[in-house]
């Protein structure tokens, strides 16, 4: 066996053969592999352990934390995570392309079917993150990736958080500014579900246009795009509104009807679609109450995944054809790294920063949070003087009740009906 | 209750006492004894709170990093994993985890600051570098299966305490919270269950007349019982241990 041939079949973590690179993710290079335990094809996402001297990057971390406990056909698999020569890999299911390819592909032609189909799987994976109190916060038709059986897929968590705590205050620098909702965009810290669900209104409305719906250049034209769209809010509209950190007002301009701004669409599509862009979050219609809207179980039927027109297979992936059709007879060159095809204008700021300014922005939080917990801190109730460790103690239980509380203890209880 | 517990990795990973209370082959060809495995997480876990308080992070970051310990010692040796570097690294892994990153260089000055002091000696381990904590991340996460969820008793216990119009028990019932952590119960039990136990502890503490309460709730009252059992014979043993006892524990693991 030549050197090469041996480089080629040789298995990271005993398990995956190496395969081209598919391009730069967030935070380090995705390749491709073949997963010999299995034979699936997988995408390896390759964490680079930084300069920064902070071990395993915060984002990935999160995506790991969330998608570990996220198992949902619609929703991108952690298939598993290894270290390997020092930097930590997380391996994915493959996915072929992405809804942005599909939207500007423009030899593919999508019929009101195939946008129902699309939809219902963006908002089955959306309702599945927000029943376990996860929010994406990075909807983007290019988060949505697309399966070789046509499933779409919610990827792309490193912006996403656990929302349980109700008054939990958050960081408004999430979502690509396209499809951010207008309580983001007025600073809001405390948001729900619905900034997800206004984002996925975006992407239907991008799947009906073919291109971004509220193409906003800043963060004041972004709010001025959608004003212009639906009208300035009134406040009998949306009462919380006034109060949000960075509240302006705006002139009133009159909205325009949907029926004008989607000529093509159906009134079912129009009336789901008033209610995902409903400007007070409160008043959103949720992830799951759009699945029971009656678009998805009016005609048409939503199509068949497996038959939804998809982008012809990339020219990477042909030339990797070619070469893995090589490579049974001899060495081979891999097809060199595509190019991230993300390209979004005006995201510059963004880009550059939403870690940061979510680090940042939370950092403050935390500690005033930490303050607030600080002043109902409650001291540890037991003696800490054996470990020569004296931390503010008041014994929570003194050693007279005890043997007095056990008997009490005792009493008998009815066993529950149910248990 | 969180709502999402029952379907959590958290809930599918919950073992039995008889898993938990296991000492691995390797500590015990040192001589680590049972008491001793269950005396030194006791310990690392005191140290993981003494070691927030300077580093400054919340409760629930320090619940969330004595629960990563004590997970990893289900399955790995203190021979091979150290647990004073395990312990801060844990806390480190569920700073970051739980969306309050300290830099790891801070955990690196108030871990030397801690033990400069002679009192805390016992912690000193002399391999501490930011390089070594970063290298322990990676083990843990492995060790815990990068599984990094955890549910607490914390946010229970409020909506429990309510419920049962108990509020003037809550600094009471958050102390007994806090120390379930020195024992292994956040591993075996769902986290309401233990602020149960603690309420029902404070109710007999206080003279409140529960039962009725209780008995409503669709929880099977055994199970909370006997929490609340283990919970005070925990506070009869924890009499018993003295500095001796922790030092010869711990050098069992210093070769």
């Amino acid at each position: 066996m030549s050197e090469l041939d041996q480089l080629l079949t040789k298995k990271v973590a005993d398990r995956y053969l190496k395969r081209e690179v598919l391009g730069e993710g967030t935070y380090g290079v995705v390749y491709k592999a073949i997963d010999t335990k299995t034979e699936q094809t997988v995408a390896i996402k390759k964490i680079r352990l930084g300069k920064q001297k902070e071990g395993v990057n915060f984002t990935a971390l999160r995506e790991i934390k969330l998608l570990k406990e996220l198992k949902d056909p619609n929703i991108i698999e952690l298939i598993d995570a290894f270290p390997h020569k020092g930097n930590l890999h997380l391996v994915f299911e493959f996915m072929e392309t992405d809804l942005e390819a599909v939207i500007r592909d423009r030899n593919i032609v999508l019929s009101p079917a195939d946008i129902k189909s699309y939809l219902q799987m963006t908002l089955k994976g959306l309702a599945f993150c927000h029943k376990k109190w996860v929010l994406h916060r990075d909807m983007k038709p290019n988060n949505l990736l697309i399966g070789p059986r046509g499933q779409l897929k919610l990827a792309d968590f490193g912006l996403a958080r656990i929302f349980g705590s109700p008054d939990r205050r958050f960081t408004h620098q999430v979502f690509a500014r396209w499809y951010r909702a207008p309580e983001l965009l007025f600073g809001a810290k405390q948001y729900g579900p619905g900034v997800d669900v206004w984002a996925a209104a975006c992407i239907f409305a991008e799947l009906l246009l073919r291109r971004p719906f509220l193409q906003g250049n800043s963060d004041i034209d972004q709010l001025g795009k959608i004003f212009a769209a639906f009208g300035t809010p009134k406040p009998s509209q949306w009462p919380d509104m006034i109060y949000l950190p960075d509240y302006v007002e705006y002139q009133y301009v009159p909205g325009q009807s949907l029926r004008t701004l989607f000529p093509m669409a159906s009134d079912d599509a129009l009336d789901l679609l008033s209610k995902m862009f409903m400007y007070d979050p409160k008043a959103r219609i949720s992830a799951q109450q759009a699945l029971e809207h009656r678009y998805f179980s009016s005609v048409p039927p939503p199509t068949e995944p497996a038959l939804l027109p998809r982008p012809p297979p990339k020219k990477e992936s042909a030339s990797f054809k070619v070469s893995d059709f090589n490579s049974q007879g001899g060495p081979t060159v891999l097809s060199p790294p595509r190019k991230s095809r993300r390209v979004m204008p005006q995201r510059e700021g963004f880009e550059m920063n939403p870690h940061q300014i979510d680090k940042i922005d939370e950092h403050g939080n935390e500690n005033r949070q930490a303050a607030g917990e600080r002043s109902e801190h409650v001291p540890m109730s037991l003696d800490f003087s054996v470990f020569g460790m004296k931390l503010p103690t008041r014994p929570t239980i003194n050693s007279a009740d005890r043997s007095h509380l056990k008997r009490k203890l005792d009493l008998e209880f009815q066993q529950p009906e149910e248990e | 209750m969180a709502a999402n517990f029952w379907t959590s990795s958290h809930y599918k990973q919950l073992l039995d006492p008889e898993e938990v209370h296991v000492v691995h082959p390797l500590d015990k060809e040192r001589g680590i004894t049972l008491e001793d495995f269950k005396l030194i997480k006791l310990h690392m876990s005191n140290y993981i709170a003494r070691l927030a308080q300077d580093v400054k992070v919340r409760q629930r970051v320090v619940a969330t990093a004595i629960t990563y310990m004590r997970r990893v010692y289900v399955r790995r040796s203190m021979t091979e994993y150290d647990p004073r570097l395990v312990a801060p690294t844990c806390l480190y892994l569920a700073s970051k985890a739980e969306e309050s990153t300290v830099q790891a260089r801070l955990f690196v000055f108030y871990i030397k600051k801690l033990y400069s002091d002679d009192k805390y000696s016992l912690y000193r381990f002399d391999r501490f570098e930011v390089k070594e904590i970063l290298e322990m991340e990676m083990k843990i996460l492995e060790a815990l299966n990068y599984y990094l969820v955890v549910f607490h008793p914390y946010r229970a216990l409020s909506q429990l305490l309510q419920d049962a119009g108990m509020n003037d028990a809550t600094q009471l019932t958050w102390g007994l919270v806090n120390d379930t952590y020195k024992m292994d119960l956040i591993l075996i039990h769902p986290p309401h269950l233990i602020a149960l136990a603690c309420i029902y502890i404070a109710s007999v503490q206080k003279d409140k007349e529960n039962t009725a309460w209780f008995e409503e709730l669709r929880v099977d009252m055994n199970v909370v019982k006997n929490i609340a059992m283990e919970i005070l014979d925990f506070y009869d043993g924890h009499k018993l241990i003295t500095d001796e006892r922790v030092n010869s524990a711990m050098n069992k693991l210093a070769k």
